[in-house]
């Protein structure tokens, strides 16, 4: 009963979450009726996912067959939900998936492809004067945190290659692997040299 | 010339809460029940339950193993919480019938799906359990959440859900049953007693039916009779899950 109220209380999250982008649950609609099982093996749990025009409906059990079976460790399942090369995952030896596989990239594809609207959540409670301005403030405030974090990166590093001389600079790095690269290339010349001289002496004598 | 009295002290008598009544007035008096506490039936069962009711129809349909293009029926439906839900599952192609005895519930239901949207897979039929209006071998799945202590002859409505279900079908039944642990059981009966009479009293102004509410819940059948009384119906693999430590206790069985 503690895992049922767990679930209600995501699923609820989860479908607010979908209805915030407009194109979620009629892509979800398409996965009407299909019933995908999560099983996780360490530790052991089993999750029923079933998507519809209404958002996703999770279960701890379902006395159904499932369509699709997705098999593997927790730490695989992570890396599935968090990883944008999903298919990379599945194909990794502890992750077995029975029956239908097209349903759950399906799934995925609409998770990872998720847009939310969030303001026009925050207009609902706030009203669209209010949102407006909130919102403009808010993206200001995210830009300048965004140029800030990008232009402190650019400084560190500057300050590390250039002035500091603590590491070496990207251009002056790819400058001596392009060196080291000519070397190695002259290297393979001599060698191929000497083993031709080499043969050429031995059918002299 | 037959004396009316004395065919009614000859009438069979059945309860109603903790009174016994002729079975003849039991459904009229179950009816005024709901009649009266439809409009916040809704609201009354969060208050009641604290929301718990809400988890234990989640279980009930996780338990319905309904699929899409399922023909589920839902008795005693009221305010369609397991309608909407199947509706959902069994999508265009399936079709869910939520049925009442009661027209005040029925309409609550009613208009509370359309207002969200349900409409297309859901019928409404106004029916008694006891004499389902369906043709034999109909439906895949048949519940009934929180009716059956209601129902006067509940032997006939179980075997009248077993004649409408398909072989294979499976029916629920949801509803109030009896606590395992003794101390449990004594903070209900004192919950049941005395806070909810007075919850009915202070939202709907109607403490009567919550009293009944409480009296119907004792005198319904516990866990292990009501899997006899299934059995006996015809129906096989019965087997009941306790939530709430027992307070509510939810029936499977699967038409052979």
């Amino acid at each position: 009963m503690l895992i049922t109220g767990l679930l209600a209380g995501v699923e609820a999250g989860l479908n607010r979450a979908l209805r915030l982008d407009g194109t979620a649950l009629p892509r979800l609609q398409a996965l009407s009726g299909k019933v995908i099982a999560v099983q996780c093996q360490s530790p052991a749990l089993e999750l029923f996912i079933l998507p519809s025009g209404d958002g996703l409906q999770l279960a701890a059990q379902w006395h159904a067959p499932a369509d699709c079976t997705l098999t593997a460790p927790a730490a695989s399942l992570l890396r599935l939900a968090l990883s944008r090369e999903k298919t990379a995952v599945l194909h990794r030896p502890e992750v077995s998936l029975d029956g239908d596989s097209a349903v759950l990239l399906q799934l995925a594809g609409i998770l990872q492809d998720l847009e939310l609207d969030w303001e026009y959540e925050i207009s609902r409670w706030l009203g669209p004067v209010a949102t407006t301005l909130l919102a403009g403030h808010l993206r200001s405030r995210v830009n300048l945190a965004s140029h800030g974090a990008a232009s402190l990166k650019q400084n560190l590093a500057d300050y590390l290659a250039e002035e500091s001389r603590t590491l070496v600079g990207q251009r002056e790095a790819d400058a001596r692997f392009a060196e080291l690269d000519q070397l190695k290339l002259a290297l393979d010349r001599l060698e191929a040299r000497i083993e031709r001289l080499t043969s050429a002496n031995k059918s002299d004598a | 010339m037959s004396d009316p009295r004395k065919a009614q002290e000859q009438e069979p008598t059945t309860h109603f809460g903790f009174q016994d009544v002729p079975e003849s007035q039991k459904a009229e008096k179950v009816a005024e029940v709901f009649h009266s506490v439809a409009a916040k039936y809704d609201l009354m069962n969060d208050v009641l339950s604290g929301g718990l009711h809400r988890l234990w129809k989640r279980f009930t349909i996780e338990l319905s193993g309904v699929r899409t293009g399922n023909r589920v029926l839902d008795i005693a439906g009221g305010t369609g919480d397991l309608t909407r839900k199947f509706s959902s599952i069994v999508g265009p192609t399936g079709q869910v019938v939520l049925a009442d005895i009661n027209d005040s519930m029925l309409k609550v239901g009613r208009d509370r799906l359309l207002d969200k949207g349900v409409a297309g897979n859901v019928q409404f039929v106004q029916a008694d359990a006891e004499k389902l209006p369906f043709p034999d071998n109909h439906f895949d799945v048949v519940t009934i959440a929180f009716g059956l202590r209601n129902v006067t002859h509940k032997e006939d409505a179980l075997r009248s859900m077993l004649r409408v279900l398909k072989p294979g079908g499976r029916l629920l039944v949801l509803e109030f049953s009896k606590p395992g642990n003794p101390l449990l059981a004594k903070v209900y009966d004192t919950y049941s007693f005395s806070f909810m009479p007075l919850a009915g009293k202070l939202i709907t102004n109607d403490s009567e039916s919550y009293r009944y509410l409480a009296e119907s819940i004792r005198m319904h059948p516990d866990q292990e009779t009501l899997k006899a009384m299934m059995v006996d119906a015809g129906f096989e693999r019965v087997t009941y899950h306790n939530m709430t430590g027992g307070i509510v206790a939810l029936h499977r069985g699967i038409k052979p």
